[in-house]
Order: C-alpha cells, then sequence, then structure tokens
C-alpha cells in the first residue's frame, strides 16, 4: 500500500525534519520521501487533514486487554481495534488474564496473535508466579519470548522483600518492573480517596499515604538495588515531588499518568458514578493540578491508559460493589488534550509513544526518510466524540462517552496497513 | 409548603426549610397519634415498599407502622428471604417490585450511596433508610425533633455526638441536620473511629475525652459500637473502650448539670452506655423512638404529596 501524506507537521524529537511541514510518501511500509511537496501518483492514496501531525507511533504501556478467560469485557482483537482507532500503534497488555500471564506460554501466545492485528501486542509478564505477591515468577524466560517488562498489574507487589528481589533479578537482563502504587494494607477497605469529599459522601476512604508510603518504599528499594522502575498511575503532588527528587539523584525512574488522573478529581463523585471508581483512586483537586504542571514539565515521562474494561452489569450497581476501571484506549488522547490543552505537537509525541520506547528500549520508530512506517496521525485541532457505535472496545465503562473532547487521531500507519478513524 | 427534593437520599441535599418543614408535619402527626383512632387516610392511594438490604428492627416496624398510619399499601420485602440471595442484582429486584406499580420505596443497604443509584435509574420517590457508613435521614430528623421537644430549641443548642463517628450514618446525618439549623456540634470518641478530615468537611469540633465533651454539651447523643461495621480492628477491646469512653451513672452525676442521654439504638449495655443511664431520668431514648412514627409519616406524607 502506498500513501501520501499532505502537508503533515512532523512531531518527532528524534527525526531532524522535526517541526517542520512536508510532504510524506510511504511506499510499501517504508517512508520513501519527504519533501515540501511531491507529485500525486496513481495508486498512492492521498491524506490531507486540517492540522495533520505525524510523530512516531505511540505507545501504551498499561493496558488490560481480559484475553486469555475475561473475554466477555475485552479481547485481543476488540482491545487491538480500540487502540488503533486510539492512535497506538504498540500496546503492553496486563498480565492478570485467566491464567495469569507468568510464564513462556503465555507470553508466546500473546505474541503469536498479535501478528494478525493491526497493533503490536507486547506482553507484561508477572512478577510473580500468579500475581500472588509470594515467589518470583520466570522472568528471564518470559523476557526471552517476548515480554518487554515485568509488572503484577492491578495488584502490585505488596511485599518490599519481594520487590526487592525482583528488581536485583530483572537487571541481569534490562528489565524493568512497573508498580501501581498502592499500599494494600492502608487502602484496603476504601472506596474513594480519603479527604473532604470522602468524608461528606459517607465512602471509606484511601488515603494518599497508601501511595505515598509504596512510592518512598519503591525508591528506596531501586536506590539500594539500582535497577529499572516504572511507576504508573502517580496521582498524587506528594508521589510526584519524590519522583522528581529521584530523577534529579539519577535514579533510573520514570513514570506515568492516566487520563483520568488529569481529568477528574475527588469532587466528581459526588453522584456516585461508578464509571469514576478507578485505581489509585481519583484525587483531590490539588493533586489532579498538579499532575497537569507534571504532565506539562515533564516530571511525567508517558501517559498510559489504565484501560480497564469492564461490562454493565458490574458498573451498573452500587458504588461499594462496582469493579474499579475505566476503559480508556481510544479516548486517551483526547481526553488528555482536553484536561490539557496547551500541549505541543512534541510533548504529545513524547508523552504517548517517545519517551516509552526509550525507557522500555523499543524498537526505534522516527519519522525519517528510509524508516520503516510506524506513524501515528493526530491534529490538536477538531474533536473527538465516543459513542457506542464507534467505540471498538468490548466495554464502555466511561465517562467520556458521547462527551465531545479536543483533538483527534487521524489515524494508524503500522505493519505497512493504514488504519484511517471514520 | 412542599418539599425541594423529590427523594430523601440525605439531609446533606434538604434545605433548612425542608428540615423545618418536615419537623413542624411532624408534630402534626403527633397531635394524631394520640387520638383514639391514629390513622389518616393520607396516602390510601399510595403502595410503598419496604425495601431491607440490611437487618432492623426499629427502623423496620417504625417506617411500617408510619405507613399503615397513612392508610397507605405496604409492602415488606427481606433481602435474605428474597431472591437477592440468589444473586439478583439490586436494579434487577427493584425493577420487578416497580413493575407491581409501587410509588415509594422506602431502602436501607449496607452501600452507601445504593439509594442515589436508585434514584438515578428508577422513576419511584426513593426514602433512604439507611445507606451505608452515609447517611440515616429519618433518625437524624427524629434526633433533633425530640431534641427541640425536650429543651425546646434547636437554635444555639450544644450537641455531643459520642462513639463510633466514622462507621456511623445516624453521625453524619445530624451532623448536616444540626449545623443547617444552628447547633453546636461536638463529636466524641476514639481517633481512630474518628475521620481524619471530620472538621475539614464539616462544622464540628474533635474532643477525644468524653467526659469533657459531656462537660461542655446540653445533649449526649451516644452511638452504637458498630462492631461489624469494621474490617479491621480499630479499638483493642470493648471492655477497654467502655472503660475510656462509656457512659455511666457517676460520669453523669459528677458533671454538676442536666444533660439529655440519647441513642438511636439497638444498645450495646455496658459498653457506651451502662443501664442506669440508658434507663435514668436524663434518657429520652423511648422518647426518640416513639417520634420516629410521627416523623416518618411527616416525611412520607410530604414526598408523597409533591408528586401530586
Amino acid at each position: 500500500m502506498n500513501i501520501l501524506l499532505r502537508q503533515v507537521l512532523i512531531a518527532d524529537a528524534s527525526s531532524p525534519l522535526n517541526g517542520q511541514t512536508q510532504d510524506i510518501l510511504i511506499e510499501q511500509g517504508v517512508i520513501t520521501a519527504i519533501e515540501p511537496s511531491i507529485a500525486a501518483k496513481d495508486g498512492v492514496q492521498e491524506i490531507s487533514a486540517a492540522g495533520l501531525t505525524a510523530s512516531a507511533g505511540w505507545v501504551d504501556l498499561f493496558a488490560h486487554l481480559c484475553d486469555p478467560g475475561i473475554e466477555y469485557r475485552e479481547t485481543l482483537e476488540s482491545g487491538a481495534a480500540a487502540a488503533a482507532a486510539g492512535g497506538y500503534t504498540e500496546v503492553f497488555v496486563l498480565p492478570n488474564t485467566q491464567p495469569v500471564v507468568h510464564n513462556k506460554t503465555q507470553v508466546e501466545y500473546i505474541v503469536q496473535k498479535s501478528n494478525a492485528l493491526p497493533v503490536t501486542l507486547r506482553p507484561l509478564g508477572a512478577v510473580t508466579k500468579g500475581i500472588e505477591g509470594k515467589e518470583l515468577a520466570e522472568m528471564y524466560d518470559m523476557q526471552n519470548s517476548g515480554a518487554i517488562a515485568f509488572s503484577d498489574g492491578i495488584y502490585p507487589v505488596q511485599s518490599p522483600g519481594l520487590l526487592l528481589k525482583a528488581l536485583q533479578y530483572v537487571k541481569a537482563f534490562n528489565g524493568v518492573v512497573i508498580q501501581v502504587p498502592a499500599d494494600d494494607s492502608i487502602g484496603k477497605y476504601g472506596l474513594m480517596h480519603e479527604g473532604i469529599i470522602s468524608t461528606q459522601l459517607g465512602l471509606p476512604g484511601i488515603p494518599a499515604l497508601a501511595e505515598e508510603l509504596m512510592v518512598h518504599r519503591d525508591i528506596e528499594l531501586l536506590r539500594y538495588t539500582g535497577s529499572q522502575l516504572h511507576i504508573t498511575g502517580v496521582s498524587t503532588e506528594n508521589s510526584l515531588r519524590m519522583i522528581a527528587a529521584a530523577k534529579a539523584e539519577g535514579l533510573q525512574i520514570t513514570c506515568s499518568a492516566t487520563p483520568y488522573h488529569v481529568s477528574f478529581c475527588d469532587e466528581d463523585l459526588q453522584t456516585y458514578d461508578t464509571n469514576l471508581k478507578v485505581t489509585p483512586p481519583l484525587r483531590s483537586r490539588a493533586d489532579m493540578l498538579a499532575l497537569r504542571e507534571a504532565v506539562k514539565s515533564g516530571v511525567v515521562d508517558c501517559i498510559a491508559s489504565h484501560h480497564i474494561p469492564q461490562n454493565w452489569d458490574h458498573k451498573t450497581c452500587e458504588f461499594e460493589y462496582a469493579k474499579a476501571g475505566m476503559a480508556g484506549l481510544q479516548t486517551a488522547f483526547a481526553a488528555v488534550l482536553t484536561a490539557i490543552p496547551g500541549l505541543s505537537a512534541e510533548r504529545i509525541a513524547q508523552l504517548f509513544g517517545g519517551n516509552a520506547r526509550s525507557v522500555f528500549a523499543l524498537e526505534p520508530a522516527t519519522v525519517q526518510k528510509g524508516a520503516t512506517a510506524n506513524i501515528t496521525l493526530f491534529s490538536t485541532g477538531g474533536s473527538t466524540t465516543l459513542s457506542k457505535q464507534n467505540n471498538k472496545s468490548k466495554s464502555y465503562n466511561t465517562p467520556f462517552l458521547d462527551k465531545a473532547l479536543k483533538g483527534q487521531v487521524i489515524g494508524i500507519i503500522h505493519k505497512g496497513q493504514l488504519h484511517l478513524n471514520k | 409548603m412542599k418539599l425541594s427534593t423529590q427523594h430523601l437520599l440525605g439531609i446533606k441535599n434538604l434545605t433548612r426549610e425542608d428540615i423545618s418543614l418536615i419537623l413542624s408535619t411532624a408534630q402534626d402527626f403527633k397531635d394524631v397519634l394520640q387520638r383514639p383512632v391514629k390513622k389518616v387516610p393520607s396516602l390510601r392511594d399510595i403502595t410503598i415498599v419496604n425495601l431491607f438490604f440490611e437487618n432492623s428492627t426499629r427502623t423496620r416496624m417504625s417506617f411500617e407502622l408510619a405507613e399503615r398510619r397513612l392508610s397507605a399499601d405496604v409492602l415488606n420485602f427481606t433481602a435474605s428471604a428474597s431472591s437477592v440471595a440468589k444473586g439478583e442484582t439490586l436494579l434487577d429486584t427493584v425493577n420487578n417490585i416497580l413493575s407491581m406499580k409501587v410509588d415509594m420505596v422506602v431502602m436501607r443497604h449496607s452501600a452507601s450511596g445504593a439509594p442515589h443509584f436508585l434514584a438515578k435509574h428508577i422513576p419511584a420517590a426513593i426514602v433512604n433508610a439507611g445507606d451505608g457508613i452515609n447517611e440515616h435521614p429519618t433518625q437524624a430528623l427524629l434526633d433533633a425533633f425530640s431534641m427541640k421537644e425536650k429543651t425546646g430549641r434547636l437554635e444555639g443548642l450544644k450537641v455531643a455526638i459520642i462513639g463510633d463517628i466514622m462507621h456511623s450514618r445516624v453521625a453524619l446525618s445530624n451532623i448536616y441536620l444540626l449545623t443547617k439549623m444552628g447547633v453546636e456540634v461536638t463529636v466524641a470518641g476514639p481517633p481512630t473511629l474518628i475521620p481524619k478530615y471530620l472538621t475539614d468537611a464539616l462544622d464540628v469540633r474533635v474532643e477525644y475525652n468524653v467526659k469533657k465533651a459531656l462537660q461542655w454539651c446540653d445533649v449526649a447523643n451516644v452511638l452504637r459500637i458498630q462492631l461489624e461495621r469494621q474490617s479491621q480492628p480499630l479499638f483493642s477491646s470493648l471492655r477497654e473502650y467502655s472503660l475510656a469512653y462509656g457512659i455511666n451513672r457517676r460520669m453523669l452525676e459528677s458533671l454538676n448539670k442536666e444533660i439529655v442521654i440519647m441513642h438511636p439504638g439497638p444498645i450495646n449495655r455496658g459498653v457506651e452506655l451502662d443501664s442506669d443511664v440508658a434507663d435514668g431520668p436524663s434518657s429520652i431514648i423511648l422518647n426518640q423512638v416513639e417520634n420516629g412514627v410521627a416523623v416518618r409519616m411527616a416525611a412520607l406524607y410530604l414526598l408523597a404529596n409533591r408528586e401530586n
């Protein structure tokens, strides 16, 4: 398939053409020409759009595709379609499936299925066997089979002794451990962020401390082991301060924020909206504003969708009984741009892909002549409205349903294929 | 006059005028309840279901009596003896009941916000009879009614709420109601049973010394220790709780002043209240129960009236 992108802004810090507006010709999946103006040819599909911007393909590093075992919520196929519509060309999938991804057989299942999908799915291998938090899983073998990094996903490792061993263990093969910061022993029975609003709503609270204690602890373990750690779903101002200090000190720590933590805060829970029940919980307004600043300033390295599909029954019920999580692959970009409208195209490209590529040592992707086309096409203009009709996921547990958001993903070019939205 | 709301989900979303209206209407119904014929025809075209997903004696009987005295048709539902025990969802349960043409739902549920969830999804008027650790609005209304009846006022009164504040929907509803009506409120109890952000969230003072709280107050509303709601231990033993926070006669006598003792029931005798205090001259605990019927009649009457 041959594609000609007309007058496209290149947003790719790794390309010498970064910031320039050019025509780009892609032939048989390879970028063959980037020039101010390229003549039209027969058999070449032309794409032009207002504000058309191209960056290296985006990477999501925390999505639950529920397959195998929980296919009524999502499958690798439906999740990949949602990811493509959300502008992602590569997605890290959570190991919290049934069975869990804790050995090479499960890793290979995802790697193999990924070959036939529009996006590349990269399995996260479990840190502990059965995600039980007791014994280390076979991480070396999983890495050799295609696991991109290691995490117990939505059930982060609680034992500091075990996490210490895991951080040490992965050093042998430059592995990265991903943790969601949530200390169970403090927040276990909570349903929302502890604060003024939880007190007024009569809902048991999860203190910010439940997160901050774990961030603090994990940074100490990182300093001791000299390993690599990525904290995802950072939600409090204090956590951000600790991470910024650890970065300044030179530790190999990076972090990501979710679209929902920059979009909502505990005040939005006044109506007990179960779609806003997430982990870590929506924090205070001050935390949300601090997180937006950290996304702008670079303390936050990546946006992670934390796509957790839940079916209707698990959300249309009492708040206490509702399952946590929000579907987010398809709306991540527009939600973040709506919450933080001033983001530059270059910063968006870093947050949604560039930084993840370097943290997790992915194959380089760049918008340059001669490179394989692994490209996300987007615009900071226009708007996105997720509806039940255009929703690709099997679930629609999101407060963004039928809401107009800023910006739009135009499509992706990956594996020699073009996938356009609409 | 009408209420500003279609449901009684909590005191939080009532106005001061709503509260005054319910209390004054309750006085009228209390007068009715002194007559030989205690029944009025006000709700004779209304069907009310009492949905109790949690155990209750006082509240369920009080609501049922209030409904019958208003001539409503009454349907009783207890979760343990229903399809809920077979795994039916709340929404399915209620929709099935509503298809039998029910006008109002009185619900007690262990999950905070459950009545708010129902109100979003079904057309009937909802009365919250206690949701999780959130609110118990009719209890707060009957407490206020009883305080006013006993002391002659609400404005300027000093009320201490003592005990397990964190797990008590009575506490939260009382705090909302009393502070809206100009009452000064202090809560007292062990720090592990008092929400950390209470004084930031609500206009109350916190005291860890029960004796000091009693010395300060005109009325002490003593709460039940809710062992069934504590998912992890929050104090060492009932014995130690009663030693440090229980109220006994000697303590009351040492105050050198008269205060009113209230309790929403059921009482853990010898834990938060000694029997000679619960049954003593300062106690209005049984008056609270009596007033509960009149207050619930008022709330149901006003909610039904708003619909017409």
